[in-house]
């Protein structure tokens, strides 16, 4: 009996001694990592895919300073500018309240449009994990513009029915996104957009669109994006298409570069999902060039 | 007493002896430098993980890359997607070898080892000095990294922003295995 319990002490001995020897010490360590999804960062890296809102929020303390433009030639009368005949210009500034709120208001100088909008992400795609797939934001925008006879806008509205000359448009957004690897990340976006006054010859005022949108990363640095929205009760009144793009976003440190070819002239939502009269083509007038830089100016520091 | 319960306490101050060999450090401070002409860059991981096991004379220490802090977050994106792909590589680890530390308390020796960033091993020779501490000892030392040799690629324009070679500075603290 003795003899029995002699050698099971010293085969647990054994087996003690050989479970601790032959676990070499790094797969040791990884069973103190902790278990516990993480969550996927930089889906896009930006906060503009190209034309409208990714995912992305920047972390709190962040002011984006951005200078979006779009170049495009007249289809007819002179076309005698250096470079391109129209442009316009937008100017920004986005500021991150916390990690997930962002705040921003812009101004684009050729269709005299004023907007502001909010940001709010409330989920985030785990690393990993199946429980939380996706990446979701809500997205609000609000925009501005006077209502005269010469701006671009004007016809299409109903301007007997209301004595007043100011547009006030709402963009509402749902923002899906995944990560689906390293390179790849989508995005659809359901869109609702209404505004304070009717269509002429339409007595609606509301909206429906879905947006997507994707990127894959090329390199560190570079990645090509592409956007489009499907609007699903377009205006009666002229012939409008869907919005499109296909560009390359670069980061050089603070500064991300967007370059890219669309069709959409503006930089409202409201407007340029909704009322972009040219398609995509490489026709004067059809073809516009796009370029956005945004600087990242971080407010506050993390202490180390 | 009767002998097997004898052999049992033996045998359990055997096992506890032949582990308590071990130490593990799972606040370990590692931090390092990008001095370049355009700007400064530190980041400090405070969670990376070591274990010391005096009897094999051998040290490990592994950190998630993406537990490096900045101070500015865009570095830490930039770090984790263009620079170190955290996604593809998401630790750094290193496994060394150091001689008698008893006799070589407080005072620098080289402790030589394999390093692995970015999905590449390299081998490397780390100046470092062991401090004992009522019975836990505590590591620390510094290396520089050619940023070049773990394939992590500097585009042109930004070859001013990035050092070439970076300073790493490391400090663990270890505890008994078992106690803790």
């Amino acid at each position: 009996m003795k003899v029995i319990n002699l050698l099971y002490i010293i085969a647990l001995t054994l087996l003690v001694n050989f479970n601790g020897n032959a676990q070499n010490l790094l797969d040791k360590l990884n069973k103190e990592f902790s278990k516990e999804p993480v969550n996927e960062i930089a889906t896009f890296k930006t906060t503009r895919i190209g034309l409208s809102h990714s995912i992305e929020t920047r972390k709190k303390g962040a002011l984006e300073i951005s200078m979006y433009n779009r170049y495009w030639n007249r289809k007819q009368g002179t076309t005698q500018s250096f470079l391109a005949d129209e442009v316009n210009i937008r100017f920004g500034l986005d500021y991150a309240f916390s990690d997930n709120f962002t705040v921003g208001l812009g101004h684009s100088i050729n269709d005299k449009i004023t907007d502001g909008f909010v940001k709010y992400k409330f989920l985030r795609q785990k690393k990993n994990s199946k429980k939380k797939p996706f990446s979701m934001a809500f997205f609000q925008e609000v925009s501005y513009r006077d209502n005269n006879p010469n701006s671009g806008s004007y016809s299409f509205y109903n301007n007997n029915s209301s004595n007043s000359s100011s547009i006030y448009s709402f963009t509402s957004q749902l923002l899906i996104a995944r990560k689906f690897n390293s390179k790849f990340s989508m995005q659809v976006s359901p869109t609702f957009i209404t505004r304070n006054k009717d269509f002429a010859n339409d007595q609606s005022r509301s909206q429906f669109a879905m947006g997507f949108g994707a990127r894959y990363k090329v390199g560190g640095h570079v990645s090509i994006v592409s956007e489009y929205y499907s609007v699903f009760n377009p205006l009666k009144l002229t012939k409008t298409y869907n919005p499109f793009m296909l560009g390359v976003n670069w980061e050089v440190s603070n500064l991300l570069l967007q370059f890219q070819m669309t069709n959409a002239r503006n930089f409202a939502k409201d407007i340029f999902i909704t009322q972009t009269t040219n398609n995509f083509n490489f026709h004067d007038g059809n073809f516009h060039f796009g370029f956005n830089a945004t600087f990242v100016l971080q407010t506050n520091k993390n202490k180390l | 007493m009767n002998k097997p319960l004898l052999f049992l306490i033996l045998s359990f101050f055997v096992i506890g002896n032949i582990i308590g060999q071990q130490y593990i450090a799972r606040q370990g401070q590692v931090t390092f430098f990008s001095y370049a002409s355009v700007e400064n860059i530190e980041a400090k991981n405070n969670q990376a993980l070591s274990i010391l096991d005096l009897e094999k004379k051998e040290m490990a220490v592994s950190m998630l890359m993406r537990a490096f802090v900045f101070k500015k977050d865009l570095m830490h994106e930039h770090f984790n997607e263009s620079y170190i792909e955290s996604d593809l590589f998401p630790k750094a680890t290193f496994e060394g070898n150091f001689n008698d530390i008893e006799n070589s308390l407080n005072q620098a020796h080289v402790m030589k080892g394999k390093i692995t960033i970015h999905g590449i091993t390299k081998n490397i020779d780390i100046k470092t000095t062991v401090k004992k501490v009522k019975q836990n000892y505590a590591i620390s030392g510094e290396f520089n990294l050619t940023v070049k040799d773990f394939n992590i690629k500097i585009p042109p324009i930004l070859s001013n922003n990035i050092a070439k070679v970076v300073l790493v500075k490391f400090k663990f603290q270890y505890l008994d295995y078992e106690s803790n």
